[in-house]
């Protein structure tokens, strides 16, 4: 989708020939001020311990590279890695890394640079160089492991003297960390130099902050609530919606503790009004979710129920001798989980169970905000059991039947209860040109070029 | 100085009695004094609270009025008519329209009592709120419980209809009596206003609270809350917070009520008592101090005043017992002329008139005892005498009448004018022992050895032939204290008390010697069963010359009183007619009079 810079000179040259008008033409320069809603301490993809939110793929994206990334459907694309094979069974992996490809420190990327790199990310993986390639040996078959590769995480870094230096089309200028990242573009980026000159990142700013900045004109790129998407459209502004990419649901702290304890979640399950949550509390901001994965990736997620069955979980309720009034966590920085909250309490108390919400950790339950953060549905269920500590596939799906299977064994163990899945929003200014994100919403912003101000 | 301290006494009684009544009606007043403004401060706080409540009802009714008459509600009214609501599009509207109006609570019901927007409870769009509807709106706010996600809430509310078709828009608001509410009120120092929601039956700590958090010990509110909760009528009551009186606490329990007269909170309006606490005991402080100052004070005073008072007593009693002691001559000063010194004028004019009547007496005793002396002088030489007259006389009647027997007559008178002579010479040498009484030889002696030697000398003498038997009794403690005195003069004075007693007993009887001793005095007596003296001879007894025997001299019991005087003891007679006489002889041991080696006899040894 992209193009280099010399060919895409050329073929803006022919198209202005051709009679295109000079105004379409992509100018090189300008800087892009974005806001994001997070607010990462370090920028490191090894680091494990910042949140894994659904836009640190997008400012990762910006700085660094992974040796294998995904086209729109999905399917593993070069990236740094030109090609690779499987061996023994897929528990042996080549990469072949691209030549000439510098960090942006102007050191080159060398297959030891890249394992090491990977070591660091996966410490149970076996990661060496062999001559031009990088080896990876896994303990078990892993025919995903190319998809694994395209993770955000798994990005090649080089971390030299505490600095951190990547492959991507920006290098990092100025980082204030939790606050501002200010990034430039580098002429020598393998897969040529972006029209943008530098993008600075505004972080740690919410929704409503983010929202004013952008109708002051102080920013050209915005994050915007599910649940505002809707309004802010109808108030004319250039907002693009991904599919849903995130999930929302109820996790509990434990399994099930009862049979009771079982019927109760059940009972739960079917009170619980997910269209209206859908359509009033997040604006059409999200879908109901019967299942973890949305229905775009996997293609059956119409077959978890979604809609309340107020007399059915009266009937299951009413089998329960002895129901427990549990708390219902949420995140206070978080309104619309609030709301969400709020309702289900009230869906609950219809079907005879009492509940309480509460900001404490301590909860029997929480409200949750769970990013999908593949859109190759095999990644996304692992990591979403990963994420809530639910016993992962063992190996590959060779079908949809097994990913179903997979997806309503987890469904199953009742230790969440799916509520919504959520679309992610970002609001641009008319400036914004050539903006191609992706499904998932990721940005492609080598080819995002600024236009002049109109007077 | 007995009367001294009971004066000290009576005077430091007199001022603590005073302190106390003082301190006590202060402290009193003080207390009543505080519990007056205690009530008033209270009453200004209640007073206070309804106005801020009113004045909050008027706000929440204000901001009410004009969210009813918004553009954004009427739209919401018309979007009523027109169809079912977008609760979407509402979702947030009830939250940013309280916001702006600075209302805790706000909702918008439809006609049917469906909740289009919620501000305190957002997500409760599309369920029904019949409760706040009735058929009259009221047009003040009043206090409703209003029920929230995390429990449940009081609240001064105010509703409103919009009227634009059939379907009619209500505008719920309202602010939450919470502790900011609480600490809004302007509360003086030392009170504090707390509030508990009633949510349900009984006492729940945690819906109490104040203007700063939760309130410790709130199990301590509790009896009051239950009292309301029986009979909601305003109370007050005393708490003890903690054992310090000065942490206790008045309460004044106000019940709320809502529409339905149902009991929704109660505001409690603490008044501390340790400005009271701390005053009583400032007042006791001064009160303890004022009154050891003024006992010390009075000690001082009243014992400089007493002084005063009971020196011319003093003196008075000393004075009196000069006399007592035969010191007649003594003359108290008179320093004032008042009451004691009247007094004093008085005893000295006694005494006075006492020396000027012993003097009288005296004289007259002297002269009597000249008489007397006179009298018993003649008396007893006048018996021999006569004999000596009759003898001569016949001798002269015989020499001249019968020569011739005037020697046998001359022998014969010779013999009794010896006798008579003898006898007058016996007479006088009676006197003259009388006036040459020697003073006492003191020794040490055991005086029942003294008994028992007299008993033992007139032995013989009792059992006379010639006369009536006497049975003599020795009646003697044993063992009794050495004593010092004059062995001789002793068994001397003895000897005359028995001499009486045999005298006294011509019949025969019994004559009992007894000793005795009682604390460090040792007495004896001689009783006899002879026919007893009268009152009048006992009183006269021991006068000199005085006898009541037809040949005594009249000196053997002065005598006997002079040794026993000049033993420094003292004696006495006891008489009964027809029963006998007992004579009481008391002497003192005297020790202190024996003498010391080198010292010459006579002279009482003295004691440094």
């Amino acid at each position: 989708m992209r193009l280099t810079g010399f060919p895409l000179f050329v073929a803006i040259s022919l198209f202005c020939a051709l009679g295109g008008s000079a105004a379409a033409r992509p100018p090189y320069g300008g800087t892009l001020h974005v806001e994001m809603r997070a607010a990462p301490t370090s920028l490191d993809p090894a680091d494990a311990s910042q949140p894994d939110w659904s836009g640190y793929r997008n400012l990762s994206s910006l700085m660094f590279d992974t040796l294998v990334s995904l086209d729109a459907r999905g399917k593993p694309e070069p990236a740094l890695a030109t090609s690779w094979k499987a061996e023994s069974g897929d528990q042996r992996w080549q990469f072949f890394l691209r030549r000439g490809v510098t960090f942006q420190d102007g050191a080159p990327v060398t297959p030891d640079v890249v394992a090491a790199s990977l070591r660091r990310t996966n410490p149970s993986w076996k990661v060496f160089s062999e001559g031009e390639a990088v080896v990876i040996e896994r303990d078990s078959p892993a025919p995903n492991l190319p998809l694994e590769l395209s993770l955000a995480r798994n990005a090649i870094a080089r971390r030299e003297g505490g600095k951190l230096s990547g492959t991507g089309p920006f290098a990092i200028s100025q980082w204030n960390p939790g606050k501002k990242l200010s990034l430039v573009a580098r002429d020598d980026y393998w897969g040529g130099r972006a029209f943008l000159d530098a993008i600075e990142i505004e972080l740690g700013k919410s929704f409503g902050e983010q929202m004013i900045s952008f109708d002051l004109g102080k920013t050209q790129l915005i994050e915007v609530a599910p649940e505002q998407a809707h309004r802010a459209i109808a108030e004319g502004r250039h907002i693009r919606s991904s599919a849903p990419i995130e999930l929302i649901a109820l996790v509990f702290g434990r399994d099930p503790q009862s049979p009771e304890d079982a019927r109760q979640r059940q009972a739960l399950a079917l009170s619980i009004d997910r269209d209206l949550l859908s359509t009033v509390v997040l604006q059409g901001g999200g879908e109901p979710a019967g299942g973890l994965l949305p229905n775009w990736m996997t293609g059956y997620a119409f077959l978890f129920p979604t809609s309340i069955d107020l007399a059915a979980a009266r009937q299951v309720r009413s089998e329960i001798p002895h129901t427990t009034s549990w708390t219902l966590g949420y995140d206070p920085a978080d309104p619309t989980a609030r709301v969400i909250a709020e309702r289900i309490v009230l869906n609950a108390r219809d079907a005879g169970m009492g509940m309480q919400i509460t900001t404490a950790s301590s909860a029997d339950l929480r409200i949750v905000r769970l990013p999908l953060i593949s859109i190759d549905p095999q990644i996304a269920l692992n990591e979403l059991a990963s994420e809530l500590g639910l016993p992962q596939a063992k190996s590959a799906f060779a079908s949809t039947d097994d990913l179903y299977a997979a997806e309503n064994k987890l469904l199953q163990s009742q230790r969440l209860i799916p509520l919504l899945h959520l679309r992610t929003a970002n609001g641009m200014s008319n400036t914004v040109r050539n903006w191609r994100a992706t499904r998932d919403g990721s940005w492609r912003m080598p080819n995002v070029w600024l236009a002049a101000e109109k007077p | 100085m007995i009367f001294r301290r009971r004066l000290l006494a009576v005077f430091a009684l007199t001022v603590l009695v005073s302190v106390v009544a003082v301190a006590w009606s202060i402290s009193s007043f003080t207390r009543r004094a505080f519990e007056k403004a205690n009530e008033e401060r209270s009453a200004a706080l209640v007073a206070q609270f309804r106005h801020e409540f009113n004045r909050r009802g008027e706000e929440v009714a204000h901001h009410v009025d004009t969210i009813a008459a918004s553009e954004g509600t009427t739209r919401m009214a018309l979007a009523l008519i027109h169809g079912s609501p977008d609760y979407g599009a509402y979702l947030n509207e009830a939250k940013t329209i309280a916001e702006n109006h600075q209302l805790d609570f706000l909702e918008f019901i439809d006609n049917q009592g469906t909740i289009i927007s919620s501000a305190q409870w957002p997500a409760k769009f599309g369920y029904k709120e019949t409760a706040t509807l009735v058929s009259t709106i009221p047009k003040d706010a009043f206090l409703k419980q209003e029920e929230l996600p995390d429990g449940a809430a009081l609240g001064l509310f105010a509703v409103r209809e919009v009227s634009l078709g059939e379907k009619p828009l209500f505008v719920v608001g309202g602010r939450r009596i919470d502790k900011d509410f609480l600490a809004s009120l302007e509360l003086p120092t030392g009170m504090r206003a707390m509030f508990y929601q009633n949510l349900g039956a009984g006492f729940s700590p945690q819906f109490l609270i104040d203007a700063s958090s939760s309130v410790p010990q709130a199990d301590r509110i509790a009896p009051i809350i239950q009292q309301l909760q029986q009979q909601p009528r305003e109370t007050t009551t005393l708490v003890h917070w903690s054992s310090n009186p000065a942490d206790d606490e008045t309460i004044d329990g106000i019940p709320l009520t809502g529409r339905d007269n149902q009991l929704l909170g109660v505001l409690l309006i603490g008044n501390s008592r340790r400005s009271y606490v701390e005053l009583r005991q400032r007042i006791r402080s001064a009160a303890l101090l004022c009154g050891g100052g003024g006992i010390l004070l009075a000690i001082l005073l009243s014992g400089w005043a007493a002084g005063r008072v009971t020196r011319p007593i003093e003196q008075l009693a000393r004075a009196a017992r000069d006399v007592a002691s035969g010191n007649w001559n003594t003359q108290v000063p008179v320093s004032s002329s008042d009451e004691i010194g009247e007094l004093a004028e008085s005893f000295n004019g006694m005494t006075r008139e006492l020396l000027a009547q012993r003097e009288h007496l005296v004289q007259a005793e002297r002269v009597a005892a000249w008489r007397e002396l006179a009298r018993r002088l003649a008396h007893e030489l006048k018996n021999p005498l006569f004999p000596l007259q009759l003898t001569v006389e016949n001798l002269l009647r015989a020499r001249q009448q019968s020569p011739q027997q005037f020697e046998e007559i001359f022998q014969e008178s010779s013999s009794t004018l010896l006798a008579e002579i003898a006898n007058l010479k016996a007479i006088i040498s009676h006197f003259s022992e009388f006036s040459r009484m020697p003073q006492p030889q003191f020794q040490q002696i055991q005086l029942n050895d003294v008994v028992q030697n007299v008993a033992r000398l007139f032995q013989a003498q009792l059992r006379a032939p010639e006369r009536a038997p006497i049975e003599c009794k020795l009646e003697l403690t044993e063992p009794m204290d050495s004593i010092a005195a004059d062995i001789d003069l002793l068994h001397r004075a003895l000897s005359n008390l028995v001499l009486n007693a045999m005298d006294a007993m011509p019949q025969g009887g019994t004559l009992t010697l007894r000793t005795r001793r009682d604390g460090g005095l040792s007495y004896v007596e001689v009783s006899d069963t002879g026919t007893g003296l009268t009152p009048e001879e006992c009183e006269r007894l021991f006068t000199p010359y005085y006898t009541s025997k037809p040949h005594g001299t009249g000196l053997g019991l002065a005598i006997v009183q002079s040794v026993i005087s000049d033993h420094g003891g003292r004696i006495s007679v006891r008489s009964e007619s027809g029963r006998g006489t007992t004579f009481m002889i008391e002497l003192p041991r005297n020790l202190d009079k024996l003498q010391k080696p080198g010292q010459p006899l006579g002279v009482p040894a003295r004691s440094d």
